[in-house]
């Protein structure tokens, strides 16, 4: 039974494309390889179907960082990468405009046997995530983070 | 029993058999499955988890059973032993005898009521020995079919079961059958057998308690295992120091065992880290001769093993002896340094080879090679294929390998027989 | 064109009553060991229309599978969302449990909390177990918006691609021709035969290879359903599986066989042989071995310089011309084999040192010698000769030099170990008077009669040392007026560690294995490659011949070093995978295309242009209210799902069937359910 602090943590939500990220994910499963639990991955076929708004609507809900995992600009998903870094900074544009924290969405490229690059970047958005607090918090909030 | 036309018989329901039993019957081919245990999955189904992936080895065999249990290509014949072979004119006539499991299996529902109920315990084979089932029951709990077995060496005949038994599947009445295939071509995939425990008398095995073979780990590793964890059988304490003695049964000619058996060096590397895992202060030595990991993946694997602190020693273990305690202590000349020492372990596992099934093999008479597996006169041009036209053979029943082979030269022969079929045969199976 | 041949996928059609069942797998400990299955079952019964939630030690098992049949037959459930191992593992063996109860095979969901719960959190028991909680909860707010869909059908032409005319293309060719599809074989060289035929003698039987090659050649020659396209490429690729559409671009032979022996014998031009290793010069109009396969030598384009050639009072100027041929494949095998590893300059003395070369190029020098010639290199005499095993194989991170690409090749080459006892075994019996030292870390002679040989070298006089694989031997010349040109020094641990200067006259390095350059092909098919730079099976052991790509699967050493007969098999094993895919003359698909919701579209074409897939969405005119308009429609078979469409219209218009925003929306809610709900499901 989750304890208090628990189910306070920052959520971390990881969209990883079936081919890189997700695959990344399982092979760091199959090493066994430790990372933080606030991290629910959900398999993508591409990021670019995500229009700019999702992502705002998640932080919204209480998502309080979001990593897109993808194959990256060396895989062979060549219009992936060019689609899914327009969306990036589109999505960074709309979330200014509503004082969040552009540092809570990151774009990685993750392969199916990145296994340390996959901890590295869970890790340091947990961090990240330990610092800047909750999202909620800094929607509420809109004027302290101006300050 | 009616008799069966079919095109391709396989023996064997181990994961050759299966792989290639599927990978016909995904052709369109009739395929009849023929395993002489209760259940298909062979040693796999035995298996922790498997390298190099540590995938959990039960996730990997248990689909491929229920496929083979639901392709509409395929009919599974277990619990039969193969009688008699002769060439027909359509292929081969294939003389195959159902043993009794006293047990109807088409009503038999696998509730395992019976098996609560039989007052009889014995060792079960499944699990090496080390744990125990009932004269009757379901083999293990992922058993294809899901279907009870009596075994009437060991019942007392009390009729517990049968009262039990909802389905009324019980019957002892039950005679053995047999019955004819005709087959237009043979698949062997009849597997191979773990070189006996006891096979070297200096090592000891079978006479010291605290010397295993290593499908006695996979049973202590597996979670489907009879204890759960890792622990000696001479006296149920959780070892400290554990060592595994390589080439124990294989490329020793005093054994007339020349062959390499391909698979120790990874199957003790892999179980030294899921030991590491189960008990993280337990110190685990190797003793080997040559490293083998030779596969895809595997180097990397044996460098992640020395990087977790598992030791290599190479060495030759002469003997291997008793303390007071039950301890193994090891002789054994290290090669390296020019001396021969006696280290004490709590537990030792003789890294044991394969030698070949017997039983099928000698009913079809096959050639055989030097090493006593199924001869293949051509492996540099037919890889597959026996001496004999129309016979082909899959996995471990042609040599040493591992899974990963098995199941490669399991669609390798699934292609040739099926080539042999359509060539052989003036109708087309299938448009 | 097919708006209809598709379901809406809008949520839940009204009035459907949605029933889910939750099934949460202990995977024989695997799961239940850190996530408490029990726990997580019990809260998520109590989300809306959860009818039934239960665990197993093993829903994958055939009594695991049969209890969710039981309850979507006895119970009415009709959305299942099983947590278990990843997909890839068994999403479709749930698949056919559901379809074998009557449901809908596209009304499950399946939640992966092994490899990306338990077995990543083990130090966490209870984060594990909330995390499998919510990520089930976001599987069953998925599930409740799932719809019925049909996989989609498409003809596969009986058809296949060969792509490389080695031993283990040639091999899966006419397995795959012997099933009744046709191939087409494509080979980069002018010649068939790949790299088996530079070998002289092949293990364990000492057959010839250019025999064993020139038997299956002439059987794939006459073989009715193959055509082989030498000098050729491919060029461009489109489509899916059953249908690739695939551009091969020919260079012409050039020459004629009336005239080929004369203008070979007539022409001067010289250039490097790369089928003996670049020990010898060859013309550029050539031919590999006497016997090879096509007989019609070949002009060598890349290194003919242009000028003409005088044949018979005639000057003849030879003109390559590019074809370009388009085919149509159900699917392809990648056969395109290996390359020796190159050492790089200084790398054991190689190309610094003359006597220094490799186990292939010591093969061709054997096979240059005549029948009782005795041993020489460069005019010398060799008395002594060291093969030394590992070069370029099992090489350690931060010990060895990385190659251009940064990486060291710590895998295992496989072949090496018994080719160089089977040298050793050669140069014994040929030269009894040789000195042979093997210089190994460990002898690998794994295979079937490989055993013999090394015991067959060990009783022949051949000197063994072992060294450690941090303390690679060292290659030297030797000072000016030594008995000998070489000096290796190696730690020999079968002499306790003692330092060895050992003088040699030639050095051979067993070479492992690099991958062939096949960056073109590996982007134009979208296929994937390991650590080890290798083609990447999808799993070594549920599908170890077929890359994740569907209708591609792979033959040989594209995939890993492989000595010829595991290489035979693996091809062979290849064409059962491509007869099992094209046998029925159709491939079914997954539907999850995108779908357009017409009284949402509005014509503007914002999809089209974002759209990646040739021809996968056209705007087409409807008639609406008497007016014409222009609207989205999608070919399924075109569309790979990617959602590119879905991220650019601004209506919300277009979706990807089965991974719909609204379904991504509805997880993202289930995830971050605020800190009193999950408390409320909890009590």
């Amino acid at each position: 039974m989750p304890s208090n602090e628990r189910t306070k943590q920052p959520k971390i939500l990881i969209l990883a494309t079936l081919a890189g990220g997700y695959a990344g994910a399982d092979s760091t499963g199959q090493v066994h390889a430790d990372y933080p639990a606030n991290t629910y991955i959900l398999p993508v076929m591409c990021p670019a179907m995500f229009p700019p708004e999702f992502f705002v609507r998640a932080f919204e809900r209480g998502i309080d960082g979001i990593i897109i995992m993808y194959s990256g600009t060396d895989s062979p998903y060549k219009v992936e990468a060019d689609g899914t870094a327009d969306l990036v900074n589109r999505t960074y544009a709309l979330m200014k405009t509503r004082c969040i924290d552009i540092r809570r969405l990151r774009l990685a490229a993750i392969c199916t046997v990145c296994v340390k690059p996959f901890l590295k970047e869970v890790n340091q958005m947990a961090d990240l995530l330990k610092g800047i607090g909750f999202v909620k918090d800094e929607i509420a909030a809109p004027a302290s983070a101006l300050a | 029993m009616e008799n069966l036309q079919v095109d391709a018989l396989v023996v064997g329901g181990g994961i050759a058999g299966m792989q290639a039993a599927l990978d016909l019957a995904d052709q369109g081919f009739k395929v009849v499955l023929v395993e002489r245990e209760p259940s298909i999955g062979g040693k796999m189904i035995t298996l922790s988890k498997v390298f190099p992936t540590l995938d959990c080895c039960s996730c990997i065999t248990t689909p491929k059973m229920s496929s083979v249990a639901h392709h509409p290509n395929i009919q599974l014949l277990t619990y039969c032993e193969l009688q008699s072979v002769t060439e027909a004119a359509e292929g081969f006539r294939v003389g195959v005898m159902q043993k009794p499991r006293y047990v109807d299996a088409s009503k038999c529902t696998g509730c395992r009521n019976c098996e609560y109920e039989c007052p009889i315990t014995v060792p079960s084979p499944f699990d090496r020995g080390l744990g125990a089932y009932r004269a009757i029951r379901v083999p293990f709990s992922t058993a294809v079919p899901q279907a009870a077995v009596l075994d009437m060496e060991n019942c007392i005949l009390c009729g517990k079961c049968e009262k039990i038994c909802a389905a009324n599947a019980v019957d002892f009445t039950q005679q053995p059958e047999t019955f004819d295939i005709h087959a237009a071509t043979l698949i062997m995939a009849s597997g191979f057998e773990l070189t006996p425990l006891n096979a070297k008398k200096e090592y000891g095995g079978g006479a010291l308690r605290n010397v295993i073979d290593p499908l006695m780990m996979e049973r202590f590793l597996a979670p489907t295992g009879p204890y759960g964890r890792v622990l000696r059988p001479g006296d149920g304490k959780e070892p400290t120091s554990i060592a595994y003695v390589q080439c124990a049964g294989s490329r020793d000619t005093t054994l007339g065992v020349e062959y390499c058996s391909r698979v120790c060096c990874m199957y003790a590397i892999k179980q030294a880290m899921l030991i590491s895992g189960a008990l993280p202060l337990a110190e685990i030595t190797i003793y080997y001769m040559d490293i083998r990991t030779f596969g895809k993946g595997y180097e990397q694997f044996y460098q992640n093993a020395q990087a977790m602190g598992v030791e290599f020693v190479r060495g030759k273990v002469a003997s291997i002896r008793e303390d007071a305690e039950q301890n193994p202590v090891v002789k054994v000349e290290l090669t390296e340094e020019s001396r021969t020492v006696e280290r004490t372990h709590d537990l030792v596992v003789l890294s044991l080879g394969m030698l070949p099934a017997t039983g099928s093999n000698e009913i079809l008479g096959l050639p055989l090679g030097t090493d006593k597996f199924i001869a293949v006169p051509a492996p540099n041009a037919s890889p597959c294929a026996t001496a004999q036209p129309g016979v082909f053979v899959a996995g471990t029943a042609m040599g040493p390998m591992d899974i990963v082979d098995s199941i490669v030269t399991a669609s390798a022969a699934a292609a040739a027989a099926s080539a042999y079929i359509r060539e052989h045969q003036k109708e087309a199976v299938y448009a | 064109m097919p708006e209809n041949s598709v379901p809406e996928n809008n949520p839940a059609s009204a009035g459907e009553e949605i029933r889910v069942g939750v099934y949460t797998c202990h995977c024989g400990g695997n799961i239940s060991h850190v996530v408490q299955c029990e726990q997580v079952a019990k809260l998520l019964g109590k989300l809306p229309d959860v009818v039934v939630t239960r665990t197993d030690p093993s829903f994958c098992s055939d009594t695991g599978q049969a209890i969710i049949e039981q309850d979507i037959k006895e119970l009415g459930i009709n959305r299942v969302v099983i947590g278990a191992c990843a997909p890839s593992l068994h999403e479709q063996t749930f698949r056919g449990a559901v379809t074998r109860a009557g449901l809908n095979p596209y009304l499950y969901q399946h939640v992966g909390i092994r490899e990306q719960d338990s077995w990543v959190h083990s130090s966490d028991h209870e984060g594990a177990t909330e995390k499998a909680v919510r990520l089930m909860a976001a599987g069953v707010a998925k599930a409740r918006l799932l719809t019925p869909l049909a996989p989609i059908r498409l003809s596969a032409e009986k058809q296949a691609l060969v792509i490389g005319g080695g031993v283990a293309g040639l091999r899966s060719a006419l397995d795959i021709a012997r099933q009744g599809i046709r191939v087409t074989l494509v080979e980069k060289s002018p010649f068939l035969g790949g790299r088996m035929g530079q070998l002289e003698s092949v293990f364990p039987l000492d057959e010839d290879p250019r025999q064993l090659l020139h038997d299956l050649i002439q059987e794939l020659a006459a073989h009715p359903g193959i055509t082989v396209l030498t000098q050729a490429e491919v060029t461009a690729v489109f489509g899916y599986v059953g249908n690739f559409n695939v551009q091969v671009t020919q260079h012409a032979r050039g020459i004629n066989d009336d005239i080929a022996e004369a203008l070979m014998a007539a022409c001067t031009q010289e250039t490097t042989d790369e089928f003996n290793y670049g020990l010898t010069r060859r013309k550029v109009i050539y031919r590999p071995y006497p016997g090879c396969y096509p007989a019609t030598p070949a002009v060598d384009w890349e290194h003919y310089n242009g000028e003409p050639i005088h044949v018979n009072g005639e000057s003849i100027v030879l003109k390559d011309e590019l074809q370009t041929y388009e085919l149509t494949a159900g699917a392809v095998v990648l056969a395109t084999g290996f390359n020796p590893y190159e050492p790089h300059q200084g790398e054991y003395g190689y190309s610094e040192i003359p006597q220094v070369i490799t186990l292939p190029q010591l093969i061709r020098h054997l096979a240059l010698l005549k029948d009782g010639d005795e041993l020489t290199w460069n005019s010398s005499p060799v008395r002594d000769i060291a093969l030394i095993h590992c070069v370029g194989s099992r090489e350690l991170d931060g010990v060895h030099e990385p190659q251009a690409d940064g990486q060291v090749n710590n895998y295992c080459s496989r072949v090496c170990c018994t080719a160089s006892l089977h040298m050793a075994v050669e140069l014994r019996q040929r030269f009894p008077k040789l000195n042979l030292y093997e210089l190994y870390q460990d002898i690998r002679t794994y295979g079937r009669g490989h055993e013999e040989i090394y015991r067959h070298a060990q009783s022949s006089m051949v000197r063994f040392l072992r060294y450690h694989g941090d303390e690679r031997p060292e290659v030297i010349a030797a000072p000016d007026g030594d008995t000998h040109p070489v000096l290796v020094r190696v730690k020999d641990y079968l002499t306790y560690g003692e330092e060895m200067e050992v003088p040699v006259d030639l050095v051979a390095l067993a070479v492992g294995m690099m991958p062939r350059q096949v960056d073109d092909l590996v982007n134009m098919f979208k296929v994937a490659r390991g650590a080890d730079r290798f083609l990447l099976e999808a799993h070594p052991k549920l599908r170890p011949v077929e890359m994740a790509v569907r209708g591609i699967v792979l033959a040989g050493t594209a995939q890993g070093p492989m000595n010829l007969q595991e290489s035979l098999s693996a091809a062979s094993a290849a064409a059962a995978k491509v007869a099992a895919l094209l046998g029925q003359g159709w491939v079914e698909l997954p539907p999850f295309v995108a779908h357009v919701n017409l009284t949402k579209c509005n014509g503007a074409g914002a999809c089209v242009k974002a759209c990646r897939e040739d021809g996968a969405i056209t705007l087409q005119t409807f008639i609406e209210d008497g007016h014409e308009v222009q609207r989205a429609v999608v070919t399924p078979a075109n569309c790979t799902g990617c959602g590119a469409c879905v991220g650019a219209c601004p209506n919300r218009a277009i979706d990807v069937q089965a991974w719909t925003l609204a379904q991504y929306e509805a997880m993202v809610d289930a995830i971050a359910m605020e800190y009193p709900a999950f408390v409320e499901i909890y009590r």
